[in-house]
Parts: C-alpha cells; sequence; structure tokens
C-alpha cells in the first residue's frame, strides 16, 4: 500500500510539471544549443573524432615470475613490436603468452650465457613452458577482446602499426620500461566504461557482459 | 573530473548520502581489484598452426546422453571442450540437440567422475592399478564356464556392440541382457508382429493429425529431438497439424497438444478399439481382413461401452474418430503408459490397429529400409531383462558379469530382488564413469572415459530420413589419465579371448580406422585415400548408409482383450512414474543442470515430488506443499505433494530420477526412487516390466514444506501477460 502511494503522489507531481508547458520550452532550447555546440567546436577543428586515451592509475603488485623477463630489453633496447611476440592480439580476444619455441627461435643463440636464458632452455629442454604468473586479469563475467581494441584504435585509424606500444600502453602502461609486467591502470568497470564513453565504444552491458 | 569538487560531484556525493567514495565512473583511484599474479597463464610449447588461443574450433562427434545418436559440434579451445551443439549435417537432429545433450560438459568435467580402477578387497573398494585390475578379471574370466559370463548395458550400437557380441562369442556365452527403463519395447514388439519391423520410420511430417496415446515424443519417446524437428514440420504445414494426446499424466507432447484427455492408465487400449468400432461402423472403415477376435472386440466397444470403462465423454470419441478420417493420413501412436500394463500387448496392438484401418501404414509409418552392417545395428531393450537376468542370478549360472552404460540396482524395483540377485553373481565389474549404485556392488571398477574423451561409432536404433552411422571421437585429451574409453576395454578383453583376430589392433582407434578402411568403395569419394575418407567421416561426423528399400507388408494380429482387470484391492489410486526429458531414467540426476532446470509441467526443480489432482488431494486432506506418504505393496515413499490440474483424478505420479543412494555429491539422498515401489508384474506377451501397472495409497503427515518452483502462480492475476479465451468459445470457433 505505502508504495502505491507514493506512486500516486509522485505522478501527480510529473502532471504538474507537464502542465507548465513554458518551463520545458525554456530548458528544451538551452539542451538544443547544448547539444550544438560541442559539434560545432569539434567539427571546426578536426574530422576525425580525436581518440582519448584513458587516464586513471593503480599501484599494481609486484609479481614475482619464474623467469624475471625484462620487457624493457626487448622493447626499448631491441626495438622489438608488441605484436612479434603477443602475436594473437590482433586475431583473438587474448593477446597470447608466446610460445616456447618463440623465444628459443633467437635465444638458441642469443644471451645463452645469461642465467634468465638458461632457465629458459632448461623449460625448454624438460618441454614444460615457464609457469607465468597472470598480471592483468579480468573477472570470468567480462568478454574483453583485444581484436576489437586493436581493430579500433589501430588499424581502423591507419595509425603504424611499428608504434603500436603506444596503443598498448592505454592499458597495459609504459611496458617498455618496465622488466615484468607491473598492471598500472585499475581495469575496472568504470574505468572502462569512461573510456568507452570518450571513444565511442559500445554501451550495452552484454557487449561486455556476454 | 579528477577529484575536484564540481556542482555534479558535489551532488553525487550528497546522494550517496555524504559518504567520502566516489563511484567507479570517474578516473579515481579505484578500490576494486582483482588478483594479481596469482593464476598462472601457462603458453604453448610448440603451438599448432590452426590453434590461435581464445578462438574456438568445432569438432563433430556424437551424444551419449541417450540413446538418441544426435549429432553433436563440440566447441573446443585452448584444448578443452567448453560448449555442445548440434551437428547441422545430421539428418538426425539438424543442429539442435536437447538440455540432456547440452549438459554432456557436466558430466564430462563433474567432480564425482571416478578416477582410477578399483577392486574389493577386505570387502571395501581399494584403488589399484589397471594391471592389477585387469589380472583378477581375467583371473576369474579363466576360472569361469564361458557360457557364465555375461554382459549387463544399456543400448549399444555400432563397433562398441559388435566387440561385445564379439567377446560373449568368443567365451561361447549368448547372455547379453540390455536394460533401458525408458523404452518402446512393447510398442516395438508389436510392430515386428503387424508390420515384420520392430522400428518403422514415422513421417509426423506427413500427417495431418496425431493421436498420441502416452507416447511422449517431445520428450522422452526414441528420438525426441529429431521428433521435435519432424512436429515442426507437421505443425507448419498448410493446414497445420492437428494433435490430440490421451494420457494419464499430462507430458511435454500432452502440453503441447490441441486435445488433451486424461485417462486411466490401463484403458488406452479399449480407447483405441472404442475409436476402431465408430470408424467400421459410422465411417464405413473395413474390417474384414482382421482375425475374428479382433472383429469381436471392435464390435463389443461402442462408445458407450468404451465410456463407461475409460471415464470419457462418448462425443470425444465420436469426434476423435471423426476428426481421423477428416485429416487423413493421420498417425497414431502408443506409449509407456499404454505398453506398461498386464495387457499392454494388447493395448498396443489395438492402438496400432488404428494405424491400420485408417490406411496409415506407408503413408506416414515407413520401413526403414535394409542397413547393411548387421553387426552394426542398435541392440536395444527394455526392462524384461531384468527378469531373466534376476532368474538367471539366483538360480546360480552367472559367474562373471560386466555393467556398463545401466543401473539396475538403481531401476528395478524393490520387489525383484535385486540385490540379492547381485550378490548371488560371484564377480561383477562395473565399466562407469561414477560411482553409481550397481558400480558400488561391484568387485571390480574400471573407470570410462567420458563420451568427449573416447572413440566410436553408433547407429542409432531409429534412423531418419537418411539413414547414418554417426562418428565419435574425442573432443579433448582425457582429463585423467587413468581412465579408459569402453572399447579400449573390450577390445582388451577381445586380445586374451580371440588373440590372433584382435591382437592386431594397438588400441581401439586402430580398430576403428580399420573397420571404416573395410567399408566398401562406395563410402569413400572417388580418388580418396583411406586417410582422408577417415578424416572426411571425422571431420563431417557420420558416414551416410544406404539402405535397400523395403515395403511393410500389414500382417494381421490377433490379441486378446485390453480392458484392464480390476485390482486395486485397498490401493486406490494409480501409479505413474512418470519420465521427462532431463533426468530420464535417473542417469543425469548427477547433473546440476538437469536439477535446476524446472520439470516441464510442474516447474518444480531439484527434489521429488507427487503430482496429485487437486479434487484428490482435497478428499485425501492433502495441501500444496504438505509432505506425504505414497504407499504400495512393496514400500513407501515420502514426497512433497504438488497440486496439478494436468492429470487423471485417480492418478499418483513421482517422477523417476531422483532418490540415488551414490552417484555422487548431486544425486545422492536427494528425494524418492519411485520405480522401487512398482510391483513386479509382467506385461503377459512380452515379458516387460508393466510400468503403470502398480496402485498406491496417499496420506498426509503433519508436515508441510513450500514448493520450491518456477512461476509458482497458476494465474496472471489479472495481468494478461498470455492472452488466453475460455474452452467454450475455442471450440465454438476453433472446432475440435
Amino acid at each position: 500500500m505505502a508504495v502505491n502511494k507514493q506512486n500516486h503522489k509522485s505522478s501527480s507531481r510529473l502532471k504538474l510539471l507537464l502542465e507548465k508547458r513554458h518551463i520545458w520550452f525554456a530548458m528544451l532550447s538551452i539542451a538544443a544549443v547544448l547539444a550544438v555546440y560541442p559539434f560545432v567546436v569539434m567539427s571546426s577543428s578536426s574530422s576525425a573524432p580525436e581518440i582519448v586515451p584513458p587516464g586513471g592509475s593503480h599501484n599494481g603488485e609486484n609479481v614475482e615470475q619464474p623467469i624475471e623477463f625484462p620487457h624493457n630489453t626487448h622493447v626499448k633496447d631491441n626495438g622489438i613490436n608488441c605484436m612479434y611476440c603477443h602475436t594473437y592480439a590482433r586475431r583473438s580476444k587474448v593477446a597470447g603468452i608466446p610460445p616456447t619455441s618463440k623465444c628459443m627461435g633467437c635465444h638458441k643463440v642469443i644471451a645463452t650465457d645469461k642465467p634468465r636464458i638458461q632457465k629458459l632452455t632448461e623449460y625448454w629442454e624438460q618441454k614444460s613452458p615457464p609457469p607465468w604468473k597472470k598480471v592483468h586479469d579480468v573477472p570470468d563475467f567480462v568478454h574483453f577482446t583485444h581484436e576489437k581494441h586493436l581493430k579500433r584504435f589501430v588499424f581502423d585509424q591507419d595509425f603504424p602499426v611499428e608504434n603500436v606500444k603506444e596503443v598498448c600502453a592505454f592499458c597495459h602502461g609504459d611496458v617498455e620500461n618496465m622488466t615484468v609486467a607491473h598492471k598500472v591502470k585499475p581495469l575496472n568497470m568504470g574505468w572502462c566504461k569512461t573510456c568507452h564513453i570518450n571513444n565511442g565504444g559500445p554501451g550495452d552491458c552484454w557487449a561486455c557482459h556476454k | 573530473m579528477s577529484g575536484k569538487i564540481d556542482r555534479r560531484n558535489f551532488l553525487k556525493i550528497m546522494g550517496l548520502g555524504g559518504a567520502g567514495t566516489a563511484l567507479g565512473g570517474c578516473d579515481l583511484p579505484s578500490t576494486v581489484t582483482l588478483e594479481e599474479g596469482k593464476e598462472e597463464v601457462v603458453s604453448y610449447l610448440m603451438p599448432e598452426e590452426y590453434v590461435i588461443p581464445g578462438v574456438g574450433v568445432w569438432y563433430a562427434s556424437t551424444c551419449a546422453q541417450c540413446a538418441a545418436g544426435c549429432g553433436i559440434h563440440g566447441r573446443v579451445r585452448e584444448g578443452r571442450v567448453l560448449k555442445l551443439e548440434g551437428n547441422p549435417d545430421s539428418s538426425m537432429n539438424h543442429g539442435k540437440i536437447c538440455m540432456m545433450g547440452q549438459s554432456g560438459v557436466q558430466a564430462h568435467y563433474n567432480p564425482d567422475r571416478i578416477k582410477t580402477p578399483m577392486l574389493r578387497e577386505g570387502g571395501n573398494l581399494v584403488a589399484v592399478s589397471w594391471e592389477k585390475a585387469v589380472g583378477a578379471i581375467q583371473e576369474k574370466l579363466s576360472a569361469a564356464n564361458g557360457d557364465q559370463v555375461a554382459w549387463f548395458t544399456g543400448t549399444l550400437s555400432g563397433h562398441q556392440a559388435a566387440l561385445v557380441s564379439n567377446h560373449l562369442e568368443a567365451l561361447g556365452s549368448r547372455k547379453h541382457y540390455i536394460h533401458e527403463p525408458i523404452n518402446a519395447s512393447v510398442w516395438q514388439a508389436v510392430n515386428k508382429d503387424m508390420l515384420g519391423e520392430a522400428m518403422p520410420r514415422l513421417r509426423l511430417d506427413k500427417a495431418q493429425m496425431i493421436l498420441s496415446f502416452g507416447a511422449d515424443f517431445l520428450g522422452t519417446w526414441i528420438s525426441p529431438v529429431h521428433f521435435s524437428g519432424e512436429y515442426a514440420k507437421f505443425r507448419k504445414q498448410k493446414r497445420r497439424g492437428l494433435l490430440v494426446t490421451i494420457e494419464p499424466k499430462m507430458s511435454l507432447t500432452g502440453a503441447n497438444s490441441d486435445l488433451w484427455i486424461p485417462a486411466i492408465p490401463g484403458t488406452e487400449g479399449v480407447i483405441a478399439l472404442g475409436i476402431a468400432h465408430q470408424l467400421v461402423k459410422n465411417h464405413s472403415k473395413d474390417m474384414s481382413s482382421l482375425p475374428a477376435s479382433v472383429q469381436g472386440l471392435i464390435n463389443k466397444y461402442d462408445a458407450a461401452t468404451t465410456a463407461k470403462i475409460a471415464g470419457i465423454d462418448e462425443k470425444r470419441i465420436q469426434r476423435i474418430a471423426e476428426l481421423l478420417v477428416e485429416r487423413s493420413p493421420s498417425l497414431v501412436l502408443a506409449g509407456a503408459p499404454v505398453e506398461g500394463q498386464a495387457k499392454g500387448y494388447a493395448s498396443v496392438a489395438a492402438v496400432m490397429l488404428l494405424n491400420q484401418l485408417l490406411g496409415n501404414i506407408g503413408q506416414t509409418i515407413e520401413s526403414q529400409g535394409s542397413f547393411p552392417f548387421n553387426q552394426l545395428k542398435a541392440k536395444t531393450g527394455g526392462t524384461s531383462d531384468l527378469f531373466s537376468f534376476v532368474e538367471t542370478a539366483k538360480n546360480k549360472q552367472l559367474s562373471v558379469v560386466f555393467f556398463y552404460g545401466t543401473n539396475p540396482k538403481f531401476t528395478a524395483p524393490k520387489a525383484m530382488e535385486m540385490d540379492s540377485a547381485l550378490n548371488d553373481v560371484p564377480f561383477k565389474v562395473a565399466i562407469s564413469m561414477f560411482m553409481d549404485e550397481t558400480s558400488m556392488a561391484a568387485d571390480v571398477v574400471l573407470p570410462a572415459a567420458s563420451y568427449l574423451e573416447d572413440w566410436g561409432t553408433h547407429v542409432a536404433a531409429y534412423q531418419p530420413q537418411q539413414t547414418a552411422i554417426s562418428m565419435q571421437q574425442p573432443l579433448m585429451e582425457k582429463l585423467y589419465a587413468e581412465t579408459r574409453g569402453f572399447g579400449d576395454i573390450v577390445l582388451d578383453l577381445l586380445k586374451v579371448a580371440k588373440k590372433d583376430v584382435y591382437s592386431a589392433f594397438a588400441d581401439y582407434y586402430a580398430y576403428l580406422k580399420n573397420a571404416h578402411a573395410a567399408l566398401p568403395a562406395e563410402y569413400k569419394e572417388a580418388g580418396m585415400t583411406d586417410g582422408d575418407a577417415w578424416s572426411a567421416a571425422l571431420q563431417k561426423g557420420l558416414v551416410n548408409v544406404a539402405t535397400g528399400s523395403m515395403s511393410l507388408p500389414v500382417k494381421p494380429v490377433s490379441f486378446g482383450d485390453p480392458a484392464p482387470a480390476d485390482s486395486g484391492g485397498k490401493f486406490a489410486y494409480h501409479f505413474v512414474p512418470s519420465a521427462r526429458l532431463g533426468m530420464w531414467d535417473g542417469r543425469h540426476a548427477n547433473l546440476p543442470w538437469i536439477q535446476e532446470a524446472p520439470d516441464q509441467i510442474t516447474k518444480v526443480v531439484w527434489d521429488s515430488w507427487a503430482e496429485i489432482h487437486p479434487l484428490t488431494a482435497q478428499k485425501l486432506g492433502i495441501k500444496n506443499g504438505s509432505i506425504i506418504n505414497v504407499e504400495s505393496e512393496h514400500g513407501t515413499a515420502k514426497v512433497q505433494a504438488v497440486l496439478i490440474k494436468a492429470i487423471h483424478p485417480d492418478v499418483i505420479a513421482i517422477p523417476m530420477g531422483q532418490g540415488h543412494e551414490e552417484y555422487g555429491r548431486y544425486a545422492k539422498g536427494r528425494g524418492a526412487n519411485p520405480l522401487k515401489l512398482l510391483n513386479p508384474v509382467k506385461e503377459e506377451t512380452t515379458g516387460e516390466l508393466a510400468m503403470y501397472a502398480t496402485r498406491v495409497n496417499a496420506s498426509p503427515t503433519s508436515q508441510k514444506e513450500v514448493v520450491v518452483r518456477l512461476g509458482a502462480s497458476d494465474t496472471q492475476a489479472g495481468r494478461r501477460f498470455v492472452v488466453t479465451v475460455p474452452v467454450e468459445q475455442y471450440q465454438r470457433t476453433e472446432g475440435a
């Protein structure tokens, strides 16, 4: 009963509002001006919608990995593209940890005197890939796909693929200056959603929760 | 908007009642974190060329959740099977599967899988190695008299059936007991006598009308997914097919009917003869070719006599006869309630007689044609083998029995004394994925691989328009290294029993591949190597088989009066151990998805319950949710009462499948097993167990609990979600 009464009250209030037409008129015209304004400003500055990289920060834990993999040596010092190793990123929901055979492709001959490479070689010879620990994770009820994000931010933009690390950095931070990866962005729903709003990503619940 | 208090943030904070935390919608450091560095993410050592992590690959196989043999596709990702769907290439199920098929992954990943072989030592089953388990079996086999070795299985077909037959043959035994509580055995026996073919092809899609006497072809009858597809075609005809169902308790098929008539189990044969009487007397159908005894029966059951015995309005019987004549060709079917009587054969024969009188044979009932590979044909069974097994065991004529794919200790009525019969078998081997009741009583338990990890071929007893051998291949590596495929287990037995023939095959895979290569040339595309043809068969999931065309010669069958002899005694109500798609005979009680899926009619989940008509309940002082005792001559079940109008007032039904004493964490100790209450009545002609011939009484206890069901209200509370019309108006405007 209590609920019914309240409903009744609010609906009569709504009626009252609707009757004051002049107020609605004023509000509508303000809204119209507000809606057109950013459009005018944007279309004067550039034709393509601007990409707004996500902000935010997160102080991730230091995750101990079976081998302290130096991203900096690979990316910064030797200029290897992220997608050379994380090769599935453009084709699948997961970026993929590189298969051990790919590591060995180079490290059969390169830096074989380093203890980390010797440890890698041990794994290879025992035919068991290193048990890497997952750093960037979303809950199981979230469907995140690398493929769609790379399409939106790299391939659809004609963004030079050799600079793809700048796009990866949106979510993974400055990996080229890290050894093992370190979580530096919150990767929670609000954070994702903000970026989706800023960059025109899908807003339906089922786009991610399916 | 980074932490600055502007007007909007100020309002938001106020909205939260002044709490200082902002919603995650802004770029503020969040308090929501996931564990970092806890989960492992392991890469491939060397990736296969076609594998992309995160992208699924679909492989074809065959469903083994019931005996219908639907083709399936399984999505495999990172070496794990994740989702099952129907195989669109299979003319059995055309890309569809039912809830039992969907929950196959829960059987496969079930935490209660048996992981190692077990051997009974000092009264207890203890984990042993395969060598020790197989050694114990071989020791008993070599000591046993060959004809005292038996197999006790569910429906088997394809090369698995061939291997089991060959094993028995090699030992000099003919004892293969086949048991399926949900079957069409009596119907098959009648067909065999009347048409010369036990399992004719049914053309639901060509029928103008289907009259089903309790044949739940959309739920539990023979090949439900296939029939559902054909039923859709039946309904989509230019003149929409008309479905009339006569049964004691509403089934899924009954719920889909245009007209549903509740009948006392056992009176269906009389109703069929009543309709036959109308066809002959009022619609000039010819009965001159029928035996005199049958003609006598047709003459006997005029509308008034039929109405009196069956408790159905005379006009209904006349109307159904009219409709059958008007809508030709039609199809008349008989299911479990008709079969499950002492006079089940006569009742089914009376129902099939209608097809004969109406000229449906050759129209909607066709021959399946001759299947060229006799050894691969399905070996189906019903319940008669329960009786013969118990008798043979008690006569101490069985020394070693292998159990696979069936659970007689659970499904046999208590009065049959299956427990003591099992005790009379000195050495029992159970090949099983789970510790069910029968496996718990075994002396050796061999852990079977799941059907998603195993090789096989299947030839379902009921074949659609395109007959096929359905291929079963592993969709992933075995979850548990110690489990073994059924084919491999039997092959290993044969390597000992018939060494000269079978020692050539390394494993069951090699045996199957060899058998496929031995198929006649027309089974391979021109220019294909054996290896290519094998890959093509696996890729498609089936090998189409050309069957020789055959006609159905109708032979007159004489049968006795199907009228039930009234012998209820002090038990007033007819008892129906009802079956439903999902729980089936209880084999799926250990799958949480199936437990949680509501019963199609009552919408109750998980537990056991008794379905009672509200009028009957009122008479007995039973309310919805009352805990009641349902008592038969042989036992009592304590269950919750669920009042439902979709049941005959003289019937009390308890769905079968629950009441497991073993069978894992999800099934054990849940509900009651109605099969235990049954009287061990034999069907007079076929020797099947008459499952619908038991009488019971029901009495309330002082307890009452909430009925857990989906959509618990029968009314729409005036909200008109579903627009309805009164029956009188519908009859006035739509006929029937």
